[in-house]
């Protein structure tokens, strides 16, 4: 009539991983109670990997450059392989509201989070130069957006650059302003929905800091000597590896013919897009 | 000394659940300690078995397993000793009455703890006579149902103690119930030292968690800092938590600060697993419920080192606070009062680190390891008094069968004008 479970920790359940993020931006990562010897970083697109021994706690140092994307944390057990391990406590509080010096060229974020099923992975990015949003407004048929800018300057032909998604050549741009280090812009729906919306569009934000003769790149080094390619524009300088459903914003008539409505939004990558929807009925 | 939890489900997650986890691990420091869990419905349970302590459960409800309970006939008859005013009855059946029954009358513990007043009500009903019998209430007589007040006033008088986790709801078991001889006794909750460092008192951000319903009254919190960010547009709000059956104001609560316009400041977090690194992240915790059984957040808050803003509600907070020391107690639903205990946190970053300090070491007594000295001074008394062999006597026991129905009588009586009156209050 009863089963006694009591006794062990169990064999089945996976290592727990504790991490802590520090203020010069390394993590480390500790695993009490087990015999893994190594935590394993492993790239889910590219399967590329870092290994990072234990002694006894795993480090990923600041300056170690992760490519951007998710990576699955994994404990080396020795005989028994690699393992998935349970995402334990993150102390991740100097991650909250970081700002990185305004000189710095490139920004590296690695944010620790527990994927769906409970497991511990790494949300990296690596951006130079980097966009980073701030607050966002709403006038009349318009948003506002305030970010800080790292790794170039605004140029006096700065521009941010909304580009239809899915469809190439597709942009529409308004000018970009801002001291050092900072940029803002407005920028109205209606442009964006003149031809008339009949299906869902979005349409991703860049911003062009030394204007628009620079085509349409988004590679590094391109444009050289004419100033700095296209950056996306995100928000990435905290502890959220996934502001869906969190960083939520109103939305709005997209014009004063109401034919559709516009929201800023974070994709699932943190980066800032606006969805543009035909008015229901 | 042996003894013995039972309890509905150690296999899922809830607030009984890891609080008896956290006493019963504590308790096995020193003692042989088992949890008899009612049901079994996964095989490893979700908060880790406790160490040092057996777990073991009475009906199988893992359709997987070669001795599922859940198809058994006597599964699918009504219970007749776990009481309907529980709110838990539909779960229990002939087959629960006959496990627990055979459980508790062979039960060889010192102790046996009930967990719930279904659970509580059945041991006073099968428990042999030899155990001392402790009946915990994690919610308050308030929130029982009048059906349920009935079962408890008819069947406590036969439990030797009654722990709830408030004073307040203790002074109520002790003056609306007649209860001869049952030693009433307030213990609260435990929560253990954080496992990171306590919160340093610069983060500007006030950190609030619980579950997404009414009851929380997160809607007057959301107003609160509209008052707040008019004055400090620089600090902000993060909200931990989502629904749970009982409803879900998340949407409401987004439309709200999509209304005020906060959207920059005010962030519906979503579920935390687990929440302590969330509270670091802040300086000043806030509490707006209308209703708090105990107030476990409020002493996560404090362990964590933030002073926590609570409304003054039944029954918790204002025996975890000290007003103006650790934290700020204002009146049930004044936002106003709200924003400004949170503004007068936010303007004197000397008075906040102050409080965060006091707030860590106050919140100190809610240690594991001093909540189950509590607990085991009561358990020792108990044996103490009833001497060996049994702390009940027949004779004390039929005494108390027949008074209770007597008084049981009064109690109902008194319950049927109460909710008259209600009733032409409301229509």
């Amino acid at each position: 009539m009863t089963t006694d479970t009591s006794g062990s920790t169990g064999t089945t359940a996976p290592p727990r991983v504790h991490c802590t993020a520090a203020a010069d931006g390394s993590l480390s990562f500790a695993l009490p109670d087990t015999r893994a010897t190594a935590l394993v970083l492993k790239h889910r697109r590219t399967g590329d990997r870092l290994r990072l021994e234990l002694a006894p706690d795993a480090v990923l140092g600041a300056e170690t450059a992760l490519a951007e994307g998710r990576w699955d944390v994994l404990a080396d057990c020795g005989d028994d392989g690699e393992r998935s391990v349970e995402s334990g406590i993150r102390d991740l509080r100097t991650l909250v509201d970081r700002l990185p010096e305004p000189a710095s060229a490139a920004v590296a974020v690695r944010i620790p989070y527990p994927a769906k099923d409970g497991t511990l992975a790494i949300r990296s990015w690596l951006r130079a130069p980097h966009a980073e949003a701030g607050a966002i407004g709403f006038a009349p048929y318009a948003m506002t957006v305030e970010g800080r800018l790292y790794g170039t300057g605004l140029g006096p032909g700065a521009v941010v650059e909304a580009r239809l998604r899915g469809t190439p050549g597709v942009v529409h741009r308004e000018p970009a302003t801002g001291g050092s280090g900072a940029f803002a812009f407005t920028l109205p729906y209606a442009p964006l929905a003149a031809d008339g919306i009949t299906k869902q569009a979005i349409w991703d934000l860049w911003l062009l800091p030394s204007g628009e003769g620079e085509g349409e790149g988004e590679g590094e080094g391109e444009g050289e000597g004419e100033g700095t390619a296209a950056v996306r524009i995100a928000r990435i300088l905290d502890d959220i590896a996934d502001r869906r459903g969190i960083y939520v914003y109103p939305a709005g008539p997209a014009d004063t013919g109401g034919r559709a409505t516009a929201v800023p939004y974070y994709t699932v990558g943190n980066d800032l897009s606006v969805r543009l929807d035909p008015a229901a009925g | 000394m042996h003894i013995s939890f039972l309890l509905h489900n150690g296999y899922g997650i809830g607030g009984t659940i890891r609080t008896t986890f956290n006493l019963a691990e504590t308790l096995a420091e020193h003692h042989d300690v088992e949890i008899v869990s009612v049901f079994r419905h996964r095989d490893l349970p979700v908060l880790g078995t406790p160490a040092g302590v057996t777990l073991r459960h009475l009906v199988d409800m893992r359709k997987t397993s070669a001795t599922f309970d859940g198809d058994a006939p006597e599964h699918a008859r009504p219970a007749r000793i776990f009481p309907r005013g529980d709110g838990r009855h539909r779960q229990y059946s002939r087959l629960t009455d006959a496990r627990i029954g055979a459980h508790l009358k062979s039960l060889r513990a010192d102790v046996v703890v009930g967990t719930r007043p279904g659970l509580n009500v059945q041991i006073t009903r099968q428990a042999r006579r030899g155990p001392a019998r402790v009946g915990q209430e994690h919610l308050t007589l308030d929130s029982h149902s009048y059906r349920l007040r009935r079962e408890i006033a008819h069947r406590y008088p036969l439990l030797d103690a009654v722990t709830t986790v408030t004073e307040a709801d203790a002074r109520a078991y002790r003056t609306r119930l007649k209860l001869p001889g049952v030693r009433i006794d307030a213990v609260p909750n435990s929560v253990p030292a954080p496992l990171i460092p306590a919160a340093d008192s610069t983060g500007k951000w006030v950190i609030a968690a619980g579950r997404l319903t009414d009851v929380k009254r997160y809607d007057l919190l959301v107003q609160a800092f509209a008052k707040v960010v008019a004055a400090r547009p620089d600090w902000r709000l993060r909200i931990y938590g989502s629904g749970d059956t009982s409803g879900n104001e998340r949407g409401a609560l987004r439309a709200l600060i999509n209304e005020l316009g906060l959207y920059n400041h005010v962030f519906l977090m979503g579920s935390a697993h687990p929440i302590e690194p969330e509270w670091t992240k802040g300086s000043i915790a806030a509490v707006t419920s209308r209703l708090e059984s105990f107030g476990m957040t409020i002493v996560e808050a404090m362990r964590s080192g933030l002073p926590v803003v609570s409304t003054d509600c039944p029954h918790g907070p204002g025996e975890i606070i000290a007003d103006g020391v650790d934290g700020r107690l204002v009146p049930v639903g004044d936002v106003d009062a709200i924003g400004d205990a949170l503004l007068s946190l936010i303007a004197d970053d000397e008075l906040r680190r102050r409080m965060g300090q006091s707030a860590r070491e106050n919140a100190a007594r809610f240690d594991p390891a001093r909540i189950a000295e509590r607990h085991e001074a009561l358990f020792t008394e108990l044996l103490a008094r009833g001497g060996p062999g049994g702390s009940r006597s027949p004779l004390r026991d039929a005494v108390h069968r027949t008074r209770s129905t007597v008084l049981d009588g009064v109690y109902g009586i008194r319950y049927r004008a109460a909710a008259v009156l209600r009733k032409g209050k409301s229509s």
